[in-house]
């Protein structure tokens, strides 16, 4: 296995104020972390900063992707190259048709990895046989970008838009919030689906419930923009249990056994 | 009185021997009218942000219907498939093409000024009388009245469905650059039904100006879809004005698209007549360049249960400047009328320019109304949104602006139509610049 991102100190500031303070992170391909943690963390900053959202200004410290400086590429150069975000809030886009957007993504992708375009039948072809995989009805083809989707439709279009596009490296953002039971099935089933040895993944969320579906290889505690805790799956368990009050007194708390453990601010 | 309006004044045609009489008055009254206050002027309050300057420079002249050679010009492709094809030159009928449906008759309007037509005196003398005296903003319409001859009738009979008829604008491509006049008389007698498909789409090199009035008479039960593609030349201008008189439960749907032209004026006014009646007036339009799109649009209400919807959606790039006005007036009497009016435009530089303004008077009961007008940008949001999945910059504002505009050709209950037409606007769609 070879290393497919690293973030080294990475410092960002959204509207002047510095969200993230240092984060370093490393992905082997195949590996899906997880990074857990309270609100207002930088959780969500994390995903936009890697998808190079407008805004988010890195100030300091570097992400290599696949050997290649992300920072320096447009938000569509490193869609290309792999890097797909799943938005925590989807985008809703009246007019535009979610199939021919989807193609029109494809085809970018792949005219700038020097493939050939795929013509409707091909994209349709393509198309049906995500659906089948990720056990998604092809009503949400026929519709606006996410428009009047609910919140359960949304994150399923973005887990369908995943698999069709077929990134190196997927950021899920919040993904689970805004979803029941079912939903949430429905949802880390397809992300299972789509777990393979060349794909990373990163799976961001509040909650510990989504792990019980999809099961981390670690587990990456956020705190005040820095990875302050990192463990294995059952790390997430212990922050179910406790909670993240063990990080309001700026001190860590050794968590038991087996969680390796990275102190803040060292 | 401009330079331009003393020559058109000068140039207008001599009516002593006109027949049958009332047309006689009708060029008459419009040429008194036109020699007092000549074209409008930015004085006009409905003409305050449209000047005429280009139309004065460029050295327009008025053509004149008897000496022009009725052959040449060039045909635009048609759009669509239609039942009947007109093809119009300086505003006659050049050729047809295509089986006249049962239940309809076209005539030259110089013909059926001399036959007479069933309901055609009234429906000209109708225009006629809106105008107020003293009031110069309707310059175009005097002229076009002053020289009342070219033109076509269409009359549907009652019950009879005419399917689509296409009518096609060009003129002639002379030395000097000509003003023609045209008028379109619609009768639609009790359940008639009929799709007019109205093209404008001359050379590259037409500098021409058109000034022509549709006149539309709606009997009750009558249904007419009025769909009207502009894509003119830069040189080009185009002064329409369309007047559609709604009688009970009749109903009117209009769709327009406007995505060429240097100098482009459309006043469309619908006149709820009759209870129960309805208006669609939808509109698209797409500058950049130097490019100038305004739009007039008012319905009046004046019997009760209407409804009408005024849905318009621009984009304006380069330099391009586009006037949108959109009124409805609920008239005593009209109780239970619902108006919905909408109008959003999105800004693609910086030296581009929309003005917008909605009116609304309600002078009954129970009425439903509402109105909006916005101008921005694209949504940044969702700019990101697209690139993050992989499409350019300009890929994605383009993908975005094409889809705000084609929720007019959305609209359309022809979906062909509207795939076709929405695939043009992407094709001339401005591009956003800093």
């Amino acid at each position: 296995m070879s290393t497919m991102l690293k973030i080294t100190n990475l410092h960002a500031t959204v509207a002047g104020r510095e969200i993230l303070k240092g984060l370093d992170l490393e992905l082997e391909a195949g590996e899906v972390h997880a990074i857990m943690g309270p609100n207002g963390a930088g959780k969500s900053t994390l995903g936009n900063v890697l998808a190079g959202r407008e805004g988010y200004e890195v100030t300091q410290g570097e992400v290599i992707f696949n050997g290649k400086n992300l920072l320096e590429l447009e938000p569509e150069e490193r869609a290309c190259e792999g890097v797909f975000l799943a938005f925590q809030y989807p985008v809703e886009i009246p007019g535009v048709n979610n199939t021919y957007f989807l193609r029109a993504a494809l085809n970018a992708q792949r005219k700038y990895r020097g493939e050939e375009e795929l013509d409707s039948v091909g994209f349709l072809r393509l198309v049906r046989e995500k659906l089948e995989v990720l056990h998604i009805g092809d009503e949400l083809l026929h519709r606006a970008v996410n428009e009047g989707f609910s919140g359960g439709e949304k994150k399923r279009n973005e887990i369908f838009q995943m698999a069709v596009l077929e990134p190196t490296l997927a950021i899920l953002d919040e993904t689970d919030s805004g979803l029941d039971i079912d939903a949430l099935k429905t949802v880390a089933e397809g992300v299972n689906r789509l777990r393979s040895k060349d794909r990373g993944m990163i799976v961001v969320t509040h909650y510990q419930r989504l792990l019980d579906y999809i099961v981390p290889d670690k587990v990456h505690v956020l705190a005040d923009g820095k990875l302050v805790a990192t463990g294995g799956a059952d790390l997430a368990l212990k922050l179910e249990e406790q909670g993240y009050a063990w990080l309001e007194d700026g001190g860590i708390k050794p968590l038991e056994a087996d969680s390796t453990m990275e102190a803040a601010g060292a | 009185m401009s330079e331009l309006s003393a020559q058109l004044a000068a140039a207008l045609p001599e009516n002593s021997g006109v027949r049958p009489g009332w047309l006689k008055d009708l060029r008459e009254s419009g040429a008194e009218q036109f020699r007092m206050h000549g074209l409008p002027t930015r004085k006009d309050e409905a003409w305050k942000y449209t000047g005429l300057a280009a139309l004065d420079e460029a050295g327009v002249q008025l053509a004149t219907p008897s000496e022009l050679p009725l052959s040449g010009g060039s045909h635009p492709a048609p759009l669509a498939e239609s039942a009947l094809h007109l093809w119009m030159l300086d505003g006659q009928i050049l050729e047809q093409a295509g089986a006249m449906p049962d239940g309809v008759t076209v005539l030259p309007l110089k013909t059926a000024l001399i036959e007479g037509i069933n309901g055609l005196q009234a429906l000209l003398e109708s225009l006629s009388g809106r105008h107020p005296k003293g009031k110069s903003g309707d310059g175009f319409s005097a002229l076009n009245s002053a020289t009342l001859d070219s033109g076509v009738v269409i009359h549907v009979a009652a019950g009879m469905d005419g399917g689509r008829m296409s009518l096609a604008w060009s003129s002639s491509q002379a030395g000097q650059p000509l003003l023609f006049n045209s008028r379109v008389c619609l009768i639609l007698e009790p359940g008639a039904r009929l799709e007019l498909l109205e093209q404008f789409e001359g050379p590259d090199d037409n500098a021409n100006t058109g000034n022509i009035i549709v006149q539309v008479q709606l009997d009750k039960d009558a249904v007419l879809q009025h769909i009207r593609f502009q894509q003119e030349s830069e040189k080009a201008a185009l002064i329409t004005r369309t007047e559609v008189l709604q009688k009970t439960r009749s109903e009117y749907a209009y769709y327009g698209f406007d995505l060429g032209g240097g100098l482009i004026r459309h006043d469309l006014h619908a006149s709820l007549l009759g209870k129960d009646a309805k208006s669609s007036i939808n509109g698209a339009y797409l500058l950049d360049g130097r490019r100038h799109v305004d739009n007039h649009s008012r319905v009046d209400h004046f019997a009760t249960g209407g409804t009408s919807d005024q849905y318009f959606r621009g984009v304006a790039g380069g330099s391009g400047r586009a006037v949108f006005n959109t009124a409805v007036c609920v008239h005593p009497g009209a109780d239970e009328t619902e108006a919905t009016q909408s109008n959003a435009n999105i800004l693609l530089s910086k030296r581009a320019e929309v003005d917008t303004k909605p009116e609304l008077e309600i002078y009954a009961d129970e009425v439903i109304a509402s109105h909006g007008a916005t101008v921005g940008q694209l949504d940044e949001l969702a700019v990101f949104y697209l690139r993050s999945r992989g499409l350019t910059e300009k890929a994605a504002r383009h993908l975005l602006t094409t889809a705000f505009c084609q929720s007019v050709s959305d609209r359309l209950p022809d979906s062909h139509l509207g795939e076709l037409i929405s695939q043009r606007m992407m094709e001339v769609m401005p591009h956003a610049e800093d």
